[in-house]
């Protein structure tokens, strides 16, 4: 059974004369412990759909399955969501931040605590539990959020653009602390980003929607060995890979 | 080179110099007392007639209390009405903010024909007065809470009662904090001048009793009470805002932390 199963999905946002289509018969099936990165013009939807997965929004037609079931509102025991902005509370600490979905579960002050330490130290972030966000970097910030998602240990976990407010260097970083932690883990993971080079570097599999209403109008399979490395990028089949994204992506008007 | 001094120093040194006039400047004669009396008359009338003026405290105490308390408390609520209730916001805040700008004195009269010249009358009218700047930053400040917030929030499974009480509660207390300081300061303002204009007690009354006396000494020793009131305030304020807000202000604190790297995990992550 995959983990996620879109099936027909489409969505029409309320508006006049019938409304505005968003999205389009989408289908996809992603199977358990892969790398899915969604990638797309603007405005295509991609962050709807990753709405409608987290439960936070819903379709107008078709069906979303999450480990067999649908996902009607949402539920941080199966589906961990670290969004563009870090969006972490700024009133609470780095590990009061992390333990924040296991206080809203109620779950009793010690396991919190330990879980929470853990998920700090998963993601490098040991002894900065007591750091206010202000004080972390843009980089720190976004671990944080990360170990936020993780931290009811879902099996899948949902980032949208999640590096896209980081410099470059930055970003190249992240996304190989998100590589490893992603292998300690095996999570399920889709991830949407504008950059094709994060998209090749990071996914098994990279799908690319077309301009509104969203359709998936290319899947491609990534065959580069894991794990990788920066090297790689070097690569030609790095760059036609890349390439052949740019060129799907191009084609959209 | 000289360097400058610390902006505190230079505060502190201004207050001091400004006492060392108001001594100095009447003792020469060239102000006549009726307009300036020293420093030390001043505060000898204020010794002399403590009695008098500490009963006046009371009451101006009293009347500030139970207006601040009706200030705070219905601003808040209302502003947390108008602020979270979309229907509400338009339909109540153009009238709000439109009569944050009328001058409410214009209704004293009316209020000390309905409750009296008593304490009431003073704490109706600076609870109205200190009312409308609470509950606008109260609405402001529920409004402007980031959207993606309660996203993130929603994301994690919490309830709407979660959302109110550990994300729109918290995210908000900085305007709250900030109208409750200007609030609170305006309730003083509505108290004094409510009592200058009509009253039987009060520090307000003792200013505009005085003065109708031209005894000057008495004029002052009251305007300097109500100056350290003012400023006992302002300085309460800052400090329950500093320790309520260390999320904001920890950054200047943790900035000399930083310069001490064992605190530091010894790889520093991006």
């Amino acid at each position: 059974m995959s983990a996620i199963a879109i099936e027909r999905l489409s969505h029409v946002y309320a508006g006049a004369e019938g409304g505005v289509p968003a999205l389009e018969d989408i289908t996809i099936n992603v199977e358990a412990g892969k790398f899915v990165v969604i990638v797309g013009p603007s405005g295509c939807g991609k962050t709807s759909l990753l709405m409608m997965l987290a439960g936070l929004r819903h379709q107008t037609a078709g069906t979303i399955l999450c480990d067999g079931k649908p996902i009607p509102e949402p539920d941080p025991e199966r589906v961990g969501v670290v969004f563009q902005e870090a969006s972490l509370f700024p009133w609470l600490t780095a590990l009061d931040n992390v333990e924040f979905p296991l206080v809203l579960r109620g779950a009793p002050r010690d396991e919190r605590r330990r879980r929470s330490q853990e998920m700090l130290s998963l993601v490098g972030l040991e002894g900065f539990g007591p750091r206010y966000p202000h004080e972390l970097s843009g980089g720190m910030k976004q671990r944080v959020s990360i170990a936020r998602g993780l931290v009811q240990d879902p099996p899948v976990l949902l980032m949208d653009e999640p590096f896209a407010a980081l410099d470059e260097q930055t970003r190249m970083t992240m996304g190989h602390e998100l590589l490893r932690i992603w292998s300690t883990t095996r999570k399920t993971v889709v991830f949407i980003t504008h950059s094709l080079t994060e998209a090749v570097y990071l996914a098994d599999e990279v799908l690319v929607m077309s301009a509104r209403p969203g359709r998936i109008i290319d899947r491609i399979e990534i065959t580069l060995p894991r794990p990788r490395t920066y090297e790689m990028m070097a690569t030609d089949t790095f760059g036609q890979l890349r390439e052949r994204i740019w060129q799907q992506i191009r084609k959209v008007p | 080179m000289m360097r400058w001094p610390k902006p505190s120093t230079v505060r502190w040194g201004i207050l001091v110099a400004m006492l060392f006039f108001w001594e100095l400047i009447p003792s020469t004669k060239i102000i006549p007392e009726l307009f300036l009396p020293s420093l030390s008359k001043t505060l000898t009338v204020l010794w002399i007639d403590r009695v008098e003026y500490a009963e006046a405290l009371a009451v101006t105490l009293y009347e500030v209390g139970i207006a601040m308390l009706i200030a705070c408390g219905a601003g808040i609520l209302m502003g947390a009405l108008v602020g979270g209730i979309a229907t509400l916001r338009n339909i109540m805040l153009p009238v709000f903010s439109s009569l944050y700008a009328v001058p409410i004195v214009i209704l004293y009269p009316i209020f000390t024909a309905w409750f009296g010249i008593g304490s009431e009358s003073k704490i109706v009218f600076a609870g109205i007065y200190g009312f409308f700047p609470v509950m606008l930053s109260t609405a402001a400040g529920i409004r402007t809470i980031d959207p993606q917030y309660l996203l993130a929030a929603r994301s994690m499974g919490a309830t709407l009662f979660q959302q109110i009480t550990r994300v729109i509660i918290p995210a908000s207390i900085p305007t709250v904090l900030t109208g409750l300081r200007l609030g609170g300061a305006l309730t003083i303002i509505g108290v004094v001048v409510s009592e200058m204009l009509t009253a039987s007690a009060g520090i307000g009354y003792l200013v505009s009793r005085y003065r109708t006396l031209l005894d000057s000494p008495h004029v002052f020793a009251a305007i300097l009470m109500i100056l350290v009131l003012s400023i006992m305030f302002d300085l309460l304020a800052r400090t329950v805002e500093r320790h309520t807000l260390v999320w904001q202000t920890a950054g200047r604190r943790d900035r000399g932390v930083a310069a001490r790297p064992s605190t530091l995990p010894a790889a520093t992550p991006v």
